[in-house]
């Protein structure tokens, strides 16, 4: 038998992106962590940060346990008011290509939805993406969210 | 020029500082009285870090109240600050929020201004071709920018526009200035920053920061975290006068709070909130000042807060926008001899705190939520008795509001209420 080798396509790296961006809009949260390999890289910046080389994120997660508490803290722990995510993104550029990585870089705006009926174009900025293929199943071995903006509107408590 | 306060702004209750009137977050000529008898009156001003202006030339952007504030270091090595706006029209001389320059010049009209903000050019001064220029009364010498009275210490920068602030030990008290050297006091690295719009009046917000009643409450993370339970051992320090304050927790960092968290947990099989962290990193915690307290929050009035949880280590500023907003900026930082293991160690740790912090998250809404209770109830008042009347701390204890009623104790004091 020989060795099967699957290489990694930009189709599947893009409904990774596209199952992602459903799984948070939709109010998924529990299911965010399946999206990442283990370890793994899950930050937010800011673009000042980022152009600035300071290494200080919003949000940081580096394993699959990290993400799990992420999500326990988000349903059990932390309080705020209860609010919706509208992603709508970009087409992504393929940054880099080897046989079993993808390198993307999306654009995207996030507009959030209080109870109350208050819409606010919450976020804008950039995802970049180190996309695998693990087990037959595309992941984030890294994603960094860049923000445009340094200034957040009141508090992030569901990931972007 | 010092012009008289208007008529009654405020009635304050005759109980004093234990009743706090709603009027003072909502209304408009409250918070324009602020700008001038608080933040341009006699209080230190928080203005930056040194490391963010190694250089001569380097400079960084400030907002004292309303007022926009350039920090900049002098060719001589001395920090300065001054008002960001031309002494011609008022334009900013600079915008983007920091940077390094050999000297101010406006965009405008190309006034020159040096890093000390002495006056040193404009455009055509004489005129062109002899015809023209300023007027013989006009003297370079007196349209320099206005200064600030600048004080650093431990690499922190403050700031004051008045003549009558009390020196920087008076104002704050040697407890204080004590723990600013405990935090500050080997040489620090930026780790970076980020701020967040804060939908309430200024106020809210500083006053959640002085009240350790709230923490293991608002904030469950804490309790799940063993981060800050009031049961902790700790207490308050006041500052001078009782209008700063620090509020500390120690832990046993031999046995790992982590561990004996652990322990707890499994003989309780499951704690109050149904989990604890499964990723230990966060709770990787070292003694950094070698004296086992895990969590200092002190603040210096107005509106500075210098935090250490555990490793994680900030400064925040909240900067008055206006009556139902206000922004509230951090700094990060840790020290240029930490290694590799404590950097990362810090920035694993920086989950805790900001916009999505997991203990600082709910302090960004909940002055928000304050504000929309209070609409239509400006007659009333918050009741603030816990711990007493005074502001004197209770020894060993943190269930008191004490720090807070310090707060309005300075507050009433500048306004005149």
């Amino acid at each position: 038998m020989g060795i099967v080798i699957h290489r990694i396509t930009e189709s599947q790296a893009r409904q990774l992106i596209s199952d992602y961006t459903y799984t948070i809009d939709d109010g998924s949260v529990s299911n965010w962590p399946t999206y990442f390999t283990d370890p793994c890289l899950y930050r937010i910046t800011t673009r000042q940060n980022h152009e600035m080389v300071m290494p200080l994120s919003i949000m940081l997660c580096d394993n699959q346990a990290m993400l799990y508490d992420r999500v326990e803290a988000i349903e059990k722990a932390n309080i705020f008011e209860p609010h919706y995510y509208r992603h709508v993104l970009s087409e992504s550029k393929v940054v880099d290509k080897t046989d079993t990585t993808i390198h993307m870089e999306t654009s995207f705006i996030c507009v959030r939805t209080m109870l109350d009926g208050r819409v606010t174009l919450f976020a804008t900025g950039r995802y970049s993406d180190q996309i695998v293929l693990e087990e037959g199943r595309c992941l984030f071995r890294s994603r960094v969210v860049i923000l445009d903006s340094s200034k957040i509107d009141t508090l992030i408590a569901i990931p972007i | 020029m010092k012009k008289p306060q208007p008529a009654l702004l405020v009635t304050w209750p005759e109980e004093g500082v234990r009743r706090i009137p709603f009027e003072v977050y909502s209304d408009p000529e409250v918070f324009k009285y602020e700008q001038e008898a608080i933040f341009r009156g006699p209080i230190w001003h928080f203005l930056g870090l040194e490391v963010q202006i190694p250089d001569p030339g380097c400079y960084v952007l400030a907002q004292v109240g309303e007022t926009p504030v350039i920090v900049v270091r002098g060719d001589d090595g001395e920090v300065g600050a001054m008002v960001n706006r031309c002494s011609h029209k008022g334009t900013p001389l600079a915008f983007v929020p920091s940077g390094k320059v050999s000297r101010f010049m406006c965009i405008y009209h190309n006034w020159c201004f040096d890093l000390k903000g002495k006056m040193t050019a404009a455009a055509f001064e004489r005129g062109v071709r002899g015809k023209g220029g300023m007027a013989s009364t006009f003297n370079k010498q007196e349209n320099g920018l206005q200064r600030l009275r600048v004080h650093t210490l431990h690499g922190l920068i403050f700031g004051t526009f008045s003549d009558e602030t009390p020196s920087f030990a008076d104002y704050v008290g040697a407890d204080l200035i004590a723990n600013i050297a405990r935090v500050c006091g080997r040489k620090l690295r930026l780790l970076g920053q980020y701020s967040q719009a804060i939908p309430s009046n200024w106020k809210l917000y500083i006053e959640n920061v002085k009240d350790p009643y709230h923490a293991s409450i608002l904030h469950a993370f804490n309790g799940v975290m063993k981060q800050d339970r009031l049961t902790m051992e700790g207490g308050i320090v006041m500052g001078s006068k009782g209008w700063s304050h620090i509020s500390f927790s120690k832990m046993d960092f031999e046995t790992g709070g982590e561990v004996y968290e652990e322990a707890e947990m499994r003989s309780a099989e499951l704690n109050i909130y149904g989990f604890g962290l499964r990723d230990k990193s966060m709770t990787a915690v070292w003694d950094d000042f070698g004296d086992s307290v895990s969590m200092t929050i002190q603040t210096i009035f107005p509106n500075f807060v210098l935090q250490q949880l555990r490793n994680c280590l900030a400064v925040r500023t909240i900067v008055p926008i206006g009556t139902h907003e206000s922004e509230l900026r951090w700094i990060a930082f840790g020290f240029e001899d930490d290694d590799e293991a404590k950097t990362n160690g810090r920035l694993k740790q920086a989950n805790m705190m900001g916009p999505a912090g997991l203990i600082a998250m709910e302090d960004g809404m909940i002055g928000g939520l304050v504000q929309r209770g209070i609409a239509g109830s400006l007659d009333k008042a918050a009741v603030v008795e816990m711990g007493g009347h005074g502001i004197e701390p209770i020894p060993g204890s943190r269930v008191s509001e004490g720090s807070v009623r310090g707060f309005w104790t300075g507050y009433r004091a500048l306004m005149g209420l």
